[in-house]
């Protein structure tokens, strides 16, 4: 494991667990500026935390909209979310002994 | 963001993006920028990221596409290399980086302008994005205006789309009794006001429902933070305690906090707040049930979940009802605007000024890069060996390329540094640039700063990356074989076309501050129909002491007594009150039509509405062309007016309008003279159709007071004051004005036009001649090898001069014949603050074209002169 995430790679990779996103909408689920969230995104995927896709060209026309692109949480990614999840919650827990390890 | 803009900026940043990748991230962006797009129109974006917003980040995206394969010690590298480079040549360093922070600067303190006017509206208010104005209009007669106040009522009850709606109306209030008296701005509330915009009291409560009972019954105020500590010094005890407005005693109920300073940006900021109930009736109607006077401003705060259109939507049934609910509303409209502060007009207005001052600022800043991109093509020329060395020691043209632009990005990141600094002092001016007095704050915040760095980068990348590029396309080879002595046809090309651009840019900002210029002195000489030297003009507001009210002969009285306490002020050649003064202030129509035509429907005219003491006309000196004027009131019982030239040529074209008649309920006016036109508005718009009347037969509450010196008008201003006070030292004389210098100021936009761009005028000239020196002087340095032998072979010095004049003065006609379309175009956006003068008036760009292109040969003189004194036998030996 190279160095741990940090908050903003969490909340990144927490916007898409529930399986494919694209970049707007992280940007709206999270409330990151939009120059903070793709730069992110890139440095994900090139630690292969991430996979990005292109949506199929007819499917965005059905739908009447430009094609996107989708982000997908890769098994590592998946594992260094649970990671950082665990880190979180416990250095929450120190931080108020109210809370035990519930965190969204 | 308007469409264009946002696209264009996208596609513009994509070129930072390395080429194999670029078509992919355009289409993620455009893609995501246009369905972000899609959702705002729709109006279901509310997690969504503003347009422009969003399409900021592109670039630190970008950036980061670019910049990934780069290698930590690569850049410290190149940063300390560029360090090096720019400390080699500390004078280049200097004057670039002042130059460029002008430029950045400059821009950035037009964009505080519009951020503090336009985006970020009114201070202290929660949500203020979830507000609406909502606006009274007329099917035939569109308009925004105000509320009567049953139908506020009723817009509040039959519109569930907002979860309240309140609103206020402006107020004169006077804090004190006697020598302590102060005029104070403030405004009736409604007792939703404070609650629906979401401010928290500094100390005691805000006004609410149990201020809003009975009309008459709540004698309660709400300071300003601003009032608070400035008249009580902030004292907490204040809270709770009865102060003295107008005759009745108030009690302060609570103090607003320090930002909130009402929500009408475009007025000074209030000092109190009291309830809307506190109001009294200045005419015939009563004020909470009438439904045909129109007091109240009106706003809404959406209910969650309902968008701006929905709420438009919603208000159809709401006009319904209100044309059901008097004759008055026959088809009266409810419109609405997003967001507080500004109305659609002001809005519009607004945005013009700023986006003629952003267009400035922008011309100048294309200048500076222009300028600045010049110096480092010019010591790019010097540095072709340096650059053909590192060529053939292995530097990929990528590397070096990065290397020059990590340079400039070096420098332009020292200029904006240095233009904090400057957008710092520009601050103080900003507010005069508004043609009105606002209550909104223009301090730059962190939106002026990320917008300032954005701006820096730009402006780096500008003038960086195109010379850095000709540079590095430098032919090895040739460089090191020719001992660095050419520059390359393509640089030299280049070179000259900065320099045209930069001439023609400055021939535009040179004839745009030459018409101003002419436009100040035009209003300076201005004869608005009356004499404005030696006139002082103050304002007296009767109604704002309480004691006035509804006794009009108690009025009547004042006014006698004061007419004759000035006429009696020793150096007063004649004194005069009337109901608005011209340019300044007060002004009032009213709806007149020749009795002969009273019964046709359309025969009325709305004609500007001066109730005048029969001293009047001499105190203005406006001449009297028929007829006669007002005598005194006991000599006057019969109803008289007096009309001006232009109503007499509107009902009576052609024929005498003296002993005519206008239309006055039951009975008629007859009109006893006609007086020249007075532009009663400002000196901008025509006169217009205007009927005067005898003082004594409609006094007002509002008074203009005309005084008419022998000597300076400031030698008269205290004792004006003081024989106000002595006739009732409880009214306060407000904004007294020596009338000349009140009409030039009037058009203040014009004024500060002309300050900012004749600065940029002489900035871009200054900076364009620089440019223009600079390219002479270094041809004339490169080719002394060529003038040596010219010289050798029998040339004489004045053919030597000629030769390099002849491509200097090449260059600037090309200037000056492109310059004069961008005059044109800077004359056209300057049209509305222009004053009697045209757009693309022929004397000034003449005069403009011809003073630049002196300025151009004389620059290009200097160098061509040293040209011919080269030594050939020196230039030569030095091969």
């Amino acid at each position: 494991m190279p160095r741990a995430l940090g908050i903003t790679s969490l909340q990144i990779l927490a916007a898409i667990r529930d399986g494919v996103s694209y970049g707007l909408d992280i940007v709206a689920r999270t409330g990151l500026p939009s120059g903070t969230v793709y730069p992110t995104l890139g440095r994900l995927k090139k630690s292969g935390l991430l996979t990005s896709r292109w949506e199929d060209q007819r499917h965005a026309e059905r739908e009447g909209r430009p094609r996107r692109r989708y982000y997908e949480l890769s098994g590592e990614g998946a594992r260094a979310l649970a990671e950082g999840r665990a880190r979180a919650a416990s250095a929450l827990a120190s931080l108020d002994p109210d809370v035990t390890g519930q965190v969204g | 963001m308007t469409p264009i803009p946002g696209r264009v900026a996208l596609r513009l940043l994509s070129l930072l993006v390395p080429r194999d990748r670029r078509e992919e991230w355009l289409e993620e962006w455009i893609g995501e920028w246009t369905s972000l797009r899609e959702l705002r129109r729709e109006g279901g974006a509310g997690d969504y990221p503003g347009e422009a917003w969003f399409v900021v980040g592109a670039l630190p995206h970008a950036l980061w596409i670019r910049t990934e394969g780069w290698t930590m010690d690569g850049v410290a590298q190149d940063l300390k290399y560029a360090w090096r480079v720019l400390r080699r040549s500390p004078a280049f360093t200097v004057v670039a980086a002042l130059t460029l922070a002008l430029g950045i600067g400059a821009n950035a303190s037009m964009f505080s302008l519009v951020n503090g006017l336009l985006l970020r509206g009114p201070s202290g208010i929660r949500d203020g994005d979830r507000l609406v104005q909502i606006a009274r209009s007329y099917d035939q007669a569109p308009r925004w205006d105000n509320w009567s106040w049953p139908a506020s009522k009723l817009i509040g009850e039959a519109s569930p789309v907002f979860s309240g709606v309140a609103g206020f109306s402006a107020g004169s209030f006077l804090l004190g009794r006697g020598e302590d008296v102060e005029a104070l701005r403030g405004e009736y509330v409604s007792a939703r006001y404070f609650q629906l915009l979401g401010v928290t009291p500094a100390a005691g409560r805000l006004l609410d429902e149990r201020d809003e009972v009975a009309p008459g019954s709540h004698p309660v105020v709400v300071l300003s933070h601003g009032l608070w500590t400035r008249r009580f010094g902030g004292d907490p005890r204040v809270v709770g305690s009865t102060i003295p407005i107008g005759s009745e005693p108030y009690e302060v109920v609570g103090v607003a906090p320090v930002d909130f300073l009402g929500i009408d940006a475009v007025n000074a900021p209030p000092d109190v707040w009291v309830p809307a109930y506190q109001r009294t009736s200045s005419g015939r109607l009563p004020l909470f049930e009438s439904w045909g006077s129109s007091w109240f401003y009106l706003f809404g705060r959406l209910q969650d979940g309902v968008s701006f259109d929905a709420a438009v939507a919603a208000m159809d049934p709401v006009t319904t009802r209100l044309r059901s609910a008097a004759p008055e509303n026959e088809d009266i409209r409810v419109l609405l605007a997003p967001g507080v502060g500004l109305s659609p007009q002001e809005r519009a207005q607004g945005k013009q000024v700023t986006v003629l001052l952003s267009g400035i600022a922008l011309l100048v800043l294309l200048l500076t890069c222009a300028n600045v991109g010049n110096l480092f093509l010019a010591r790019a020329t010097d540095r072709v060996s340096e650059v053909g060395v590192r060529q053939a020691l292995g530097a990929g043209r990528n590397r070096l390329v990065r290397q020059l632009v990590t340079e400039s990005l070096a420098l332009a990141l020292m200029a904006t540094v240095l233009a904090v600094r400057v957008v710092m002092m520009g601050g103080a001016l900003l507010p005069t640039l508004i043609p009105w007095q606002i209550s909104v704050s223009l301090a730059p915040d962190a939106r002026v700063f990320t917008f300032m760095a954005a701006v820096g980068l730009v402006a780096g990348l500008l003038f960086g990356v195109v010379p850095s590029w000709a540079i590095a396309r430098g032919d090895v080879a040739r460089v090191l074989r020719e001992g660095g002595t050419t520059g390359g046809r393509s640089r030299t090309r280049l070179r000259d076309a900065l320099v045209v651009g930069q001439l023609a840019l400055s021939l535009g900002l040179v004839s745009g501050a030459g018409l101003l210029g002419r436009s100040v002195l035009n209003a300076r000489s201005a004869s608005p129909g009356f004499n404005p030297d030696q006139v002082l003009v103050g304002f007296v507001n009767l109604r704002a002491t309480g004691r006035y009210g509804s006794v009009e002969g108690d009025m009547e009285g004042f006014q006698t007594r004061l007419v004759s306490a000035l006429e009696a002020l020793p150096g007063v050649e004649a004194a005069a009150l009337a109901g608005q003064a011209p340019i300044l202030g007060g002004h009032a129509r009213s709806t007149v039509v020749p009795l002969e035509r009273a019964n046709e429907p359309d025969a009325g005219f709305e004609a500007e509405y001066t109730p005048v003491t029969p001293g009047y006309f001499a105190a203005l000196q406006i001449p009297v062309l028929r007829g006669r004027t007002f005598r005194a009131p006991a000599e006057e019982p019969e109803p008289v007016v007096v009309v001006n030239q232009a109503l007499a040529d509107l009902f009576w074209p052609g024929e005498d309008a003296v002993g005519k008649e206008l239309a006055q309920g039951e009975g008629s006016l007859r009109v006893v003279g006609v007086v020249a036109d007075v532009q009663m508005r400002s000196l901008r718009a025509p006169a217009n159709p205007g009927v005067y009347y005898p003082y004594h037969q409609a006094p007002p509450w509002y008074l203009a007071i005309h005084v008419r010196t022998a000597g300076p008008t400031r030698d008269a201003m205290s004792a004006v004051r003081r024989a106000v006070s002595d006739v009732d030292p409880e009214v306060p004389v407000t904004g007294l004005v020596d009338l000349r210098e009140g009409t030039a100021r009037s058009l203040t936009e014009t004024r500060t036009f002309v300050m900012v761009v004749s600065t940029f005028a002489s900035l871009a000239l200054i900076l364009s001649l620089i440019g223009l020196y600079g390219l002479v002087s270094h041809g004339v340095a490169r080719r002394a090898r060529e003038m040596g032998i010219r010289m050798a072979l029998g040339a004489g010095r004045g053919a030597l001069v000629r030769l390099v004049l002849h491509r200097a003065v090449g260059l600037a006609l090309v200037g000056v014949v492109a310059g004069v379309l961008v005059a044109v175009g800077v004359g056209r956006a300057l049209r509305g603050v222009l004053f009697g003068i045209g757009p693309s008036d022929p004397l000034v760009l003449g005069a403009a074209a011809v003073a630049l292109t002196a300025a151009a040969v004389g620059a290009a003189w200097v160098p061509a002169r040293r040209a011919s004194r080269v030594d050939a036998m020196v230039s030569l030996r030095e091969e």
